[in-house]
């Protein structure tokens, strides 16, 4: 006689080949990072080789930096932007700005690119560049923000502002001394959410980076497409340390972080 | 107040943090490590198609930059151009490509008395149907697209290696099923079928495009991949037993089996039917913003010396003879890389097509895709 | 006070509603312009003539990439396969995340969150990396190729490449939307109240019967938001088909790319890249109005 599982149990062993599933990709990729072998096939020996190859790679370094660059301008952008946005939708009724605000982040990223492209070119004249990367990740940045924003106010008691109106406050010293600091970990997490989108952002930077400055993401499909060597291994691995110790920062610097994912 | 924070939110302001500082650093390290010369010379060129240490002698010779980006396909550099890539001082098209740049007025007509070492190139090479009298354009080298095959496989399965049928017939691709790779570049593989099919590579007429259409979708099942860069490597290794691929690359390939020491050889040949040249130019382009640095660099180039490192390192074909005594002797005596006269005879430069062709070509590339 | 208060609206909806304008709403308009007009000889645009006195038959505007688009049944075709993509990458991302949401939700409080920054954090690595991740574990020299291929061979059935082969690119699909799915999932499933189960049980259901008559009705509003999240994106998509594609695996997004990247054609570009919008708006459509009468999710 077989024992049917407790249903916990299979919902156990399901999570746990999701979760594999999840990691067993990027696993391989840190693994065969320190393989002494050009093909990604099987366990030759351990080397650093592939990582001292990546810091004499001069384009990578470069198109690193331009990355930081885009994602830092839009990121400040797309936040200035999209929290005036949150706030407006919040407040008033507008009919017109949730449309435009919220459709670019609704819309399969193709589409942006490609309309885009064609405005660079034919009415701006401009010719494609960082510039026409930070534009184009800030307009699709502002959405993210907005919707951020808006809900942290939605989330708030209306009464306070009430207060400081009847308190006689101006319209400014409310926004300054209540609103702002209310809503500013919505504008933070904004932020890094735009930073976050931008540097990782392929589809729409094909479509709208110029040739010259190379960008990270570009920099990564190009050795994907061309030539598979580990270096993209290493820089992958690289990239996913990064995050790694921030995760790590991210816990030294608020120990409630584990606690609750509140709203 | 961060607290309330979701944990993804605060996990991408501790990586903003963390970034910022990296890229502060990494800024540094490179305005402080390489001071920008004067002069940086623009090359939209080939991906691999100049040897580094030809680059390094020229940078030396003229206190400049040469920097250089890549393509991988005529179209995608066209598209570039037109999605408004500029800054290009050289741009290295084929024949068909030079073409459209030519009519489109973007190239700068070359100043032939900065240009002497123009005497070296072989006159066979000047004057192409695309630029007769060479006003724009000096040949800078050719590949041939092929046939590239495993011998020892090849031989075994009895196949035959003079004609495209091999990899257009089921009669022979089923037995090289999954091992076989054509070229991902519609106007390369409708070449191919066209000629395979008794016409011409540059043919138009559409009705013989349907046909070409009807044999690609035929032998496509039992194709691998449409490849463009990866087969060089996977023929090398083994794992591939013919291919439809550039001269250049399938020498590469060659060298590479042969220094692995692999148990087969790759060889490749011009298919009977005959095959498509592609012969690649030095241009000048109007958004360049140092003519006189590009033509110093095309004259370098066109010095025997010069001119035969990238053959030597790739395996291309070299229109100029003053390298000739440099080129390593199984290149020279490579009929693939330099045909004799019947060669040359079948071989076929492509020519450009106009927007209307150019969609009826996609449409029917789409159905190959898909079918 | 009043025209202050409407000073202020301005000041702070105008400068987000001009720069989406500018940046959204033109580029959107020029798209939709675009493909009315035809291609220029060697790329770019042919010139356009709306003066007045020109001969209004040679305007330079055409309706012909709208006829080009349904005069061949292969651009439907093309279209109802990335639908097919998307649904299939769709189902299995609700299979694959229905369990583990489940589980995190129904976890002690103090797990969760954990878990749930488990699911998160392989999105901190970079898109491409995660698709380059597969091209590693399916191609033709990894253990796994070697393993399944071993078994085939085994029984006696002829080997597969895994990469370059519509299975990578579902792989790869789900791979990349797979938490776009878990996340709102897990927010829906978390909300329940356990005294419905409980009074199920009293009742005397079974826990299959719990779960399809009191569970699965309630997580309808999870399951199609995070079906919105995946579907979309997977319908525009030409990076995972491009790099784990094979010789057949092509969708919309890579037909687009190609328009502009390849052929130069930029109108007709423009025409299917307007047929992407309307499919997508009719999807979204659709999916708001299923998920209309319990969505009132973050």
């Amino acid at each position: 006689m077989i024992k049917i599982p407790h249903r916990q149990t299979v919902l156990w062993i399901a999570s746990i080949l999701v979760y594999a599933f999840l990691y067993i990709p990027l696993i391989i990729i840190v693994v065969f990072s320190f393989n002494d072998s050009k093909l990604n096939a099987e366990w030759v020996g351990f080397t650093l080789h592939w990582y001292k190859a990546l810091l004499n790679n001069h384009e990578m370094l470069l198109a690193a930096r331009n990355s930081l660059i885009i994602a830092i301008s839009a990121s400040f952008l797309a936040t200035t932007l999209g929290t005036m946005a949150g706030l407006a939708i919040h407040r008033y009724k507008l009919k017109v700005l949730p449309i435009l605000a919220f459709t670019p982040v609704a819309m399969p990223e193709i589409l942006l690119g490609v309309s885009l492209l064609l405005f660079f070119l034919q009415v701006l004249n401009l010719t494609l560049g960082m510039l026409s990367i930070i534009i184009a990740h800030t307009t699709f940045c502002i959405g993210f923000v907005a919707i951020i924003v808006r809900a942290r106010l939605q989330g708030m008691d209306e009464s306070i502002f009430e207060a400081a109106r009847d308190l006689g406050a101006t319209p400014w010293q409310t926004f300054h001394q209540i609103t702002l600091p209310l809503i500013r970990p919505a504008i933070i997490a904004g932020a890094l959410m735009s930073f976050t989108l931008s540097i990782d952002d392929f589809v729409i930077t094909f479509f709208t980076k110029g040739v010259g400055e190379p960008i990270l993401p570009i920099q990564i499909y190009t050795m994907i497409k061309v030539a598979v060597t580990p270096e993209v291994n290493a820089i992958s691995t690289l990239l996913m340390l990064l995050t790694l110790t921030l995760i790590i920062i991210a816990t030294r610097f608020d120990t409630s972080m584990l606690r609750g994912e509140s709203k | 107040m961060v607290d309330s924070l979701p944990i993804s939110v605060r996990l991408s302001l501790a990586l903003l943090i963390t970034i910022s500082a990296i890229g502060c650093v990494q800024q540094n390290n490179s305005t402080g490590s390489n001071k920008t010369p004067a002069r940086i010379l623009q090359v939209f060129n080939w991906n691999n198609y100049i040897a580094p240490e030809t680059i390094q002698r020229f940078e030396a010779s003229c206190d400049c930059q040469v920097k250089q980006d890549y393509f991988s396909d005529n179209e995608e550099m066209l598209a570039k151009l037109a999605a408004g890539a500029s800054g290009y001082d050289l741009i290295v098209p084929t024949g068909n490509a030079m073409d459209t740049l030519i009519r489109q007025g973007v190239l700068i007509p070359l100043d032939k008395a900065s240009l002497p070492n123009i005497k070296n190139i072989h006159p066979a090479y000047l004057k192409t149907l695309f630029d007769p009298t060479n006003q724009y354009s000096v040949p800078y080298a050719y590949t041939l697209t092929v046939l590239g095959f495993n011998t020892n496989k090849v031989r075994e399965l009895g196949l035959p290696t003079d004609t495209w049928a091999i990899i257009f017939e089921p009669e022979y691709l089923q037995k090289i099923k999954g091992r076989v790779t054509v070229l991902d570049s519609p106007r390369e593989l409708m070449a191919a079928a066209l000629l395979y099919l008794g016409y011409a590579a540059n043919d138009q007429d559409e009705t013989h495009w349907n046909q070409a259409k009807e044999l690609i979708i035929r032998a496509k099942p039992y194709w691998a991949a449409f490849s463009n860069t990866s087969y060089i490597r996977e023929i090398a290794i083994g794992d591939l037993w013919v291919a439809h691929g550039y001269s250049n690359d399938l020498f590469q390939a060659a060298l590479d089996a042969q220094k692995t020491g692999r148990h087969f050889a790759i060889d490749y040949a011009i298919p009977k039917q005959g095959a498509v040249m592609s012969l690649d130019s030095i241009v000048l382009h109007q958004s360049g913003k140092h003519p006189d640095l590009a033509h110093q660099f095309i004259n370098f180039m066109l010095d025997g010396k010069n001119s035969v490192e990238l053959t030597n390192l790739i395996g291309s074909g070299n229109p100029n003879m003053d390298a000739k005594p440099f080129i390593r002797l199984e290149l020279l005596q490579n009929k693939v890389i330099f045909p004799d006269e019947e060669s040359l005879s079948r071989l076929e430069m492509i020519t450009d097509l106009n927007h209307k062709q150019r969609r009826i070509l996609s449409r029917i590339w789409t159905e190959i895709k898909l079918r | 006070m009043q025209t202050s208060s409407r000073l202020v609206k301005w000041l702070i909806s105008g400068p987000p509603l001009l720069f989406l304008l500018i940046f959204f709403v033109t580029p959107s308009l020029i798209m939709i312009f675009t493909s009315f007009r035809l291609p220029g000889e060697f790329g770019g645009l042919a010139p356009v003539k709306l003066l007045p006195g020109e001969v209004a038959g040679d305007s330079g505007l055409t309706i012909e990439t709208y006829q080009f688009f349904f005069s061949d049944f292969i651009y439907i075709e093309i279209f109802l396969k990335s639908f097919a993509v998307a649904t299939i990458t769709t189902l299995i991302c609700i299979a694959m995340a229905y369990p583990l949401a489940l589980l995190i939700a129904r976890s002690r409080k103090k797990f969760r969150n954990l878990m749930i920054m488990l699911v998160v954090l392989p999105f901190a690595s970079n898109f491409l990396v995660r698709i380059y991740a597969w091209m590693i574990i399916l191609g033709p020299e990894s253990g796994l190729s070697h393993f399944i291929n071993g078994i085939l061979v085994f029984f006696g059935i002829a080997p597969v490449t895994l990469l370059f082969s519509p299975f990578a690119v579902l792989i790869g699909m789900v791979y990349v939307h797979l938490p776009f799915m878990i996340l709102p999932l897990y927010t829906n499933l978390e909300k329940h109240d356990p005294i419905l189960l409980d009074a199920a049980q009293d009742l005397g259901a079974n826990s299959w019967q719990r779960f399809w008559y009191v569970t699965w009705p309630q997580s309808l509003p999870g399951i199609f938001s995070g079906s919105a999240l995946v579907f979309i994106p997977a319908l525009g998509m030409f990076a995972i088909p491009d790099i784990l594609g094979g010789t057949g695996d092509i969708m919309i997004g890579n037909l687009i790319k190609d328009q502009f990247l390849g052929t130069r054609d930029w109108p007709f570009g423009s025409t299917l890249s307007i047929m992407l919008t309307l499919a997508v708006l009719g999807i979204a459509g659709l999916f708001s109005w299923f998920a209309k009468p319990a969505i009132r999710m973050t």
